[in-house]
């Protein structure tokens, strides 16, 4: 059935892979950037009647061009609610939100993430981030989490500099006892393959591995001892349809390359970027019948 | 008996008097040194922000409070008036790395930052608490994390009624808050077209209040749709026309965010000197938000309303 694409990117392939752990009918609270091509690939494919929810205030948005944060404009389009982050955000902690993806700079084997500071003094950070944002909220509350990250070698880890947003915390019954409403991450899509949580232990392993890369490379870029799956497998490629909507979606690979570079200061580039991709958009939008 | 009346007592309302002023009159009115500085992301009062750089020399000296910045509370760290931020979150969102941001915290440049963080939903819990009057509100995030660790104000206690370990949040009383939002009538009446994050809250917390509108609506104009005012008068002190206000970021049905200016500013603000130069051209040598948009263009501001309009106006779905 699944016609493979030929030649695809990283950040596709784990757009594609985190879209396929979205199931038809879910509520989902996604996050602008990649979270939302992995979104907007299966509201076209696998999940039709999926509707997300954007952070600033807005719910079930069918967008006909690129978001570009969590409070844009585009979050409004053909959108069934919006108001206020409190509703989103009220609706997730008393349970209503299926899945939730999230991001992080380090991550450790409970699926704990840091997005706050690097360096082992907060008071005086070898580097300053963002911060926790939302994404303490969606890991607390949401009914389950899906990771997706860059793995670079160092930031899989054996302690957290910051620990932002829980994961299993400790280990089993940590989230519970904590007072955590949600079930914590079920899988971790980086730039090396997909992870999963083991039932009992709640250790991360490694579920699939992406096309060219390595094992000893996996296990070299991870701190502490990786359990490997006996049924590993190689990660499903993006098809050709699923490449084709995200770059339908981000023409100028805003989000899915170095799109950022070309339009900085490129004022007719960046309006071009709209025109280009209104009519595309509206073509998609409509054989797939979502009018 | 004494036969004396009762002390009528008020309460906080603001009168429902014309509250029209410039956004140096509202600056000048109510931001004074060590304000304690509450600011909007949805959306960024950017008017509001360039008129407290111009002011920087009278007001010295800030704390802000947000739940999440994406770029605009950069304007204001960089320039050396803040103290200590109050935040969830503080980056550029697609605008990349915050390289302001960073150098205060990291170096101390232009001044030291001090930080007091919440998730998202704690640091909105805060405003919702003081718009109830009550001086805590309790939240299921941030539980068994680092931030109460380093956030003594988070206090974790048992909830009374399941015995379940709960988040406590102090409310948040800016003393003054600022924010751009759709429209207005004189008198304060505000109205939001689309998703407003936390403004409505911020409006109910603060002491004083200043919102910047895209358009200035008849009192009639506000009634055909009482359901759109997220801000009622009786909590605003000045409204403030500044069309295109939030440049260069987004107005929901108003103009689309103007990325290609917000990257090229980001990639100046990589150094102190950089920020100073972008500061210097479009912040301190215009004299208002209206001279800014001058030097922006008109033309390119009114092309992100043409774009933005394409995909939605107010009252249609295109």
């Amino acid at each position: 059935m699944s016609n493979y694409a030929d030649k695809y990117s990283l950040p596709e392939l784990m757009a594609a892979t985190v879209a396929r752990e979205i199931q038809d009918g879910e509520l989902a609270f996604i996050g602008v950037g990649m979270p939302l091509m992995a979104a907007t690939v299966a509201k076209f494919t696998n999940a039709p009647n999926f509707n997300m929810m954007v952070e600033y205030g807005a719910v079930g948005p069918s967008p006909r061009r690129l978001p570009m944060c969590v409070n844009c404009a585009v979050n409004n389009e053909r959108a069934y609610y919006v108001g206020t982050q409190r509703e989103v955000m009220s609706a997730q902690q008393a349970g209503f939100v299926d899945v939730a993806c999230i991001s992080g700079a380090q991550i450790d084997k409970f699926g704990n993430l840091n997005s706050s500071v690097i360096g082992d003094d907060y008071f005086h950070p070898k580097v300053r981030l963002a911060g926790s944002g939302g994404a303490n909220d969606l890991a607390s509350s949401a009914g389950r989490t899906i990771i997706m990250m860059r793995q670079d070698g160092r930031n899989f880890v054996e302690k957290l500099d910051y620990l932002t947003s829980p994961g299993y915390l400790a280990g089993p019954g940590a989230r519970k006892k904590a007072g955590l409403p949600g079930s914590g991450p079920v899988a971790v899509v980086t730039t090396m393959g997909v992870y999963r949580f083991d039932i009992e232990s709640r250790e991360m392993y490694l579920e699939k591995i992406h096309p060219g890369v390595d094992l000893e490379k996996v296990k070299a870029a991870v701190k502490w001892d990786l359990a490997v799956s006996p049924n590993l497998t190689e990660t499903e490629p993006p098809t050709e349809e699923q490449v084709m909507i995200m770059r339908t979606l981000d023409p100028l690979a805003v989000y899915l390359g170095n799109g950022r570079d070309t339009l900085s200061g490129d004022f007719e580039t960046f309006m071009k970027m709209f025109e280009d991709s209104y009519q595309p958009m509206l073509d998609l939008i409509k054989s797939k019948g979502l009018v | 008996m004494r036969f004396e009346p009762v002390v009528a007592h008020k309460g906080r309302a603001k009168p429902p008097s014309n509250k029209i002023m410039t956004a140096k009159e509202a600056v000048s009115s109510f931001i004074k040194e060590e304000t304690y500085l509450g600011m909007s992301v949805s959306a960024a009062p950017a008017a509001l922000i360039w008129e407290i750089v111009r002011q920087r020399d009278r007001i010295k000296t800030l704390d802000m409070v947000i739940t999440s910045q994406i770029g605009m509370s950069s304007v204001l760290i960089g320039s050396g008036l803040v103290r200590k931020l109050e935040m969830a979150y503080n980056w550029g969102g697609i605008e990349g790395e915050d390289k302001v941001f960073r150098r205060a915290v990291e170096k101390g440049i232009p001044r030291p930052l001090e930080l007091e963080e919440y998730s998202n939903f704690g640091a909105a819990a805060r405003w919702q608490a003081t718009s109830m009057g009550i001086s805590f509100l309790p939240v299921k995030s941030m539980l068994g994390s680092d931030i109460p660790k380093y956030n003594p104000k988070i206090k974790i206690i048992d909830d009374p009624y399941t015995n379940e370990p709960v988040a406590l949040v102090p409310a948040s009383y800016p003393d003054v808050a600022i924010m751009h939002c759709s429209r207005a009538d004189e008198i304060g009446n505000v109205q939001c077209i689309g998703l407003y994050g936390n403004t409505d809250v911020l409006a109910r917390a603060a002491k004083h209040v200043i919102v910047s509108v895209e358009e200035i609506v008849t009192q009639a104009e506000i009634r055909r749709f009482p359901n759109l005012t997220t801000i009622p008068y009786y909590y605003v002190d000045a409204i403030v026309h500044a069309p295109f206000g939030a440049h260069w970021r987004e107005s929901h049905y108003y103009y689309h965010h103007d990325l290609a200016y917000g990257l090229d500013a980001y990639r100046q603000f990589a150094t102190q000197e950089g920020y100073e130069a972008w500061l210097d051209k479009y912040v301190l040598s215009t004299e208002d938000w209206d001279a800014y948009c001058k030097l922006v263009g008109y033309d390119r501001l009114n092309r992100l309303m043409l774009s933005e309009h394409k995909y939605q106006k107010f009252g249609e779905v295109r």
